[in-house]
């Protein structure tokens, strides 16, 4: 239960900071939201990466059906990828791994002040 | 221990944070980029993107409304001339901020600080050849005039509003690529891009290569080659159409001596001379079906992406004009009125000449009539992304900037300096020119706002609901002696300097002529009476095409304008391949070269776009050129050669002579036509492409299925091709169409960005929604609008 509120806490917070602060927000709502929740270390990978990939893929799915692929097609040919659905694929994982490590270390940290 | 397993992970996220937030190389930071938030997904316009908005802007005086119509056209109207002029500068930038932005950091030479050193020489070239100098001049002249100013003052303010409202997560996706910002906008930027297309349309000269030749040659010979003006043009001017008697008199030409220099310069760079191309014609009521004049204007420029056009609908008290725009500049360039409608050609006299400059020996002054005058030095600071900024001195003479010197090498290593004075130097208002053309109601009117038109020089084509038609020879031109500035001159004598202005009422021009029509498709401007001598690079192959047609004409619709726009009748294979098939030695060929040969004797010579006939001509034709006139000009110094037309000319009256040349140029091309990989159809051999500015090719179109070239009216070549088609019949009711290879938006992942190429590929048109100046109500096709009010 704890993990799922982790998940989802994080994928709030990142909401919220990144729509007026840089993008970088994700790994700083990650951190925060594992040194709140207690989570053991690969759970707040875990956590964070679930977090922002799922914040990543809600915002660029809704982005990429109303604009019928536009974008991602370009944005694919301009990253040298073979089609749109893998440059969604690349940009969720970049997210994810941003978060993930961040939860990590926040669940990390959390342990030296709860000894 | 514990502390220690943290810092790791820690460490480890932000050297990714670190490295995902900054640019690798020439590559972007990855991380802003790919925020689905503010990176590039921020551009990802919806397909049902709603673009109904209400704004309330600073500085606008009265309520403005802005009608889009279903292809994103704004139609605005505004209650005076500054709020006019201030939302079309908001427009501009809302579609096309980065394309103004990087077109006026071009023309200014200052696009190495955005791309790094790879445009470091584009740059100095840009700085060299003075193109900051004169929008200087032409600032101050627009400034000074106070219409202008309003124009130039309002537009700045809604392109700086639209600026200032922007954060990063709305920069178009180029600034996101690039990793730069915008700037805010100057009324400089707007002389700049005017200079921009002054420089495209008359930088380029053949005045250093044909100083060369006419050392390497026999007078007679050179004079047979390079004809000053080529026999046989129908010019622009019909034939025998009376000219304005000269009040200036016709200048003594110095010695040659004295006038001229000799270059002794090896290995200059082969310049394309194919012909770019551009065409206009005007019907008169009585060549055509419904008795109204009708209006042609197909501008050739570089295609690209976003487009260099903007349509746009411009309503206020004392006008309301429709046409193509430039993002960058108020106003409308091409287009019609209420009453009168025009377009332009290039015109091509030449008024860009080369001095050559005698350095005193410390390098601080030149000579000039025995006196050693200083030069006035420009220092250059350009900077340069991911490098130290680049500083170069610009001297500058009466002349004008020296260009070319040992630190910057003219064409093919050219070493000696040479200063280029040239018209675009000047401070002129081409600005007024428009503010009073697009206002313009008769021909009086007209040729009144013409007149502030100076440079680039254009044939301005007229119609009007009246019935005229009309068409000047438009510019400021030089009242040159015979043979002035057809070569590099000799820069210490006073004689050769540019001296009186020929006055803008005796430039060419003419009036419903006889003949029923007018058209201009950049040949020769006159017949040989017109009084004033001017020199100019002229291609005549597409002006003898439309005037076989035109005068043919009878009850002309604009369907027939369409389908003559599209024309891809080649007049050079009309001409020159019988010649061709006839000196051919067929008996020596293989098979697959009597293939091709009986291919070529059913041609029809159009150079459509799945002929294979048009490619074997094509591909013969360069080889015949080259065939001809390599051996010879090879081994001289320039790479100038003898012009299509003129050796169509001489194939014409000496056939037997090049029987050789015909022949072992047909035998390249078998081997050349051999290699194709992709086919023999001309459109996948000249592989004609509309590319980004940044010639990304996620953003570009290559392979358009498209004939035509350079030798047909639909000029369609690599990248260069007929930016803008138009045909307006200008009746009771004005009945336009128009197209242009791109979209209203530069936003390459909105629907907008290229929404009209295809249509432009296949030769369709679209109706243009003029509305009448009194209409009240957004028609029920438009579906959006903007309500602008002050703030």
């Amino acid at each position: 239960m704890r993990f799922v509120v982790a998940i989802l806490l994080t994928a709030l917070l990142a909401g919220i900071t990144t729509w007026l602060l840089p993008w970088w927000m994700i790994a700083v709502s990650a951190f925060i939201v594992m040194l709140i929740i207690s989570v053991k270390p690969v759970g707040g990978f875990l956590a964070g990466f679930l977090g922002i990939a799922l914040l990543w893929l809600v915002v660029v799915m809704t982005k990429d059906i109303s604009n019928a692929h536009v974008l991602s097609g370009r944005m694919a040919k301009l990253f040298g990828l073979p089609n749109a659905a893998l440059f969604i694929v690349v940009t969720v994982f970049l997210g994810g791994l941003v978060g993930g490590l961040s939860g990590w270390s926040g669940a990390l940290t959390r342990k030296i002040f709860n000894q | 221990m514990r502390v220690l397993r943290a810092i790791i992970p820690l460490l480890l996220t932000i050297t990714l944070v670190y490295a995902l937030d900054r640019p690798i190389g020439p590559l972007p930071a990855v991380g802003p980029l790919l925020d689905p938030v503010n990176g590039c997904w921020a551009g990802a316009e919806s397909e049902e993107e709603d673009f109904n908005a209400d704004l309330k802007l600073p500085g606008l005086k009265h309520t403005v409304s802005v009608w889009f119509d279903d292809r994103l056209v704004p139609h605005i109207k505004a209650g005076n001339d500054h709020d006019l002029y201030y939302v079309q500068g908001y427009v501009h930038a809302y579609f096309r901020l980065w394309q103004m932005d990087m077109q006026t950091r071009a023309a200014a030479g200052r696009v190495s600080e955005v791309v790094g050193a790879k445009a470091l020489n584009f740059d100095r070239e840009q700085r060299r050849k003075g193109m900051v100098f004169g929008a200087e001049h032409s600032l101050k002249a627009m400034e000074a005039e106070p219409r202008t100013r309003v124009m130039l003052d309002a537009y700045k303010a809604g392109i700086n509003h639209y600026i200032n409202t922007l954060q990063f997560k709305d920069y178009p996706i180029e600034y996101k690529l690039m990793g730069f910002e915008p700037e805010l906008w100057t009324n400089i930027k707007s002389a700049l891009l005017l200079k921009y297309m002054a420089d495209d349309l008359t930088g380029a000269t053949e005045d250093i290569p044909l100083t060369v030749l006419r050392d390497a040659l026999a007078p007679e010979e050179f004079a047979m080659l390079f004809p000053e003006r080529i026999t046989g043009s129908t010019p622009v001017i019909p034939a025998g159409t009376a000219f304005t008697k000269p009040s200036l008199q016709k200048p003594a030409a110095p010695s040659d001596s004295t006038a001229f220099v000799h270059l002794n310069v090896n290995d200059f760079e082969v310049e394309d001379i194919e012909g770019k191309g551009s065409n206009n014609w005007a019907l008169s009521g009585s060549r055509t079906k419904s008795g109204a004049p009708i209006l042609c204007n197909d501008p050739h420029l570089g295609l690209n992406l976003p487009s260099l056009w903007y349509e746009v609908q411009l309503t206020a008290p004392g006008i309301n004009v429709y046409g193509v725009s430039l993002p960058g500049a108020p106003g409308v360039v091409i287009g019609f009125n209420d009453s009168i409608s025009w377009g332009f050609t290039n015109n091509y006299r030449d008024v860009k000449d080369f001095y050559t400059i005698q350095y005193t020996p410390d390098s601080n002054a030149y000579v000039f009539e025995g006196r050693q005058i200083p030069f006035e030095k420009k220092i250059e600071r350009i900077s340069v992304k991911g490098a130290a900024d680049y500083i170069d001195t610009v001297r500058y003479t009466l002349h004008g900037p020296v260009m070319y010197e040992h630190r910057f090498h003219g064409p093919g290593g050219l070493k000696r300096p040479l200063a280029v004075t040239w018209m675009a130097h000047r401070g002129t208002n081409e600005l007024l020119s428009l503010y009073l053309l697009n206002r313009s109601k008769n021909y009086n009117e007209y040729t009144a706002a013409i007149h502030h038109f100076q440079c680039p020089g254009q044939n301005m084509i007229y119609a009007d609901r009246q019935g005229n038609i009309a068409l000047w020879g438009q510019g400021q031109f030089v009242n040159k002696w015979k043979g002035q500035g057809r070569y590099v001159m000799n820069g210490t004598d006073s004689s050769t300097l540019w001296k009186e202005l020929i006055p803008m009422s005796e430039n060419p021009h003419v009036i419903n002529p006889s003949q029923g029509f007018i058209s201009s498709a950049n040949q020769t401007v006159t017949d040989s009476t017109y009084p004033y001598w001017y020199n100019g690079m002229f291609y005549e192959f597409r002006g003898w095409r439309i005037n076989q047609v035109l005068k043919g004409m009878q009850q002309a619709t604009v369907q027939d304008m369409f389908a003559l726009q599209n024309d891809v009748y080649s007049f050079l294979a009309a001409n020159a391949l019988p010649i061709m098939l006839h000196n051919l030695d067929r008996t020596s060929l293989d098979d697959k070269g009597r293939q091709y040969a009986s291919l070529l004797d059913k041609w029809d010579y159009k150079l459509t776009l799945e002929s294979e006939a048009a490619t074997v001509f094509q591909t013969w034709s360069s080889m015949l050129h080259k065939a001809i006139w390599d051996q010879k000009f090879n081994s001289i110094p320039a790479g100038l050669k003898p012009s299509p037309e003129r050796t169509l000319q001489l194939l014409l009256m000496q056939d037997s002579v090049y029987k050789d040349a015909v022949n072992i140029s047909y035998k390249q091309t078998m081997d050349s036509l051999g290699k194709l990989k992709n086919g023999l159809q001309w459109y996948q051999v000249k592989n004609t492409s509309v590319n980004h500015l940044t010639k990304l090719p996620a953003f570009s179109y290559p392979g358009l299925k498209l004939g035509g070239w350079g030798n047909a009216v639909n000029a369609v070549k690599g990248n260069h091709g007929p930016s803008w088609r138009m045909v307006v019949q200008m009746g009771k009711e004005i009945e336009a169409y128009g197209v242009y290879p791109g979209g209203q938006s530069g936003n390459p992942y909105s629907k907008y960005y290229a929404s009209f190429l295809n249509d432009w590929v296949e030769g369709k048109y679209y109706k243009l929604q003029f509305l009448a100046a009194t209409e009240t109500n957004k028609p029920s096709s438009f579906p959006y609008s903007w309500s602008v009010q002050p703030k």
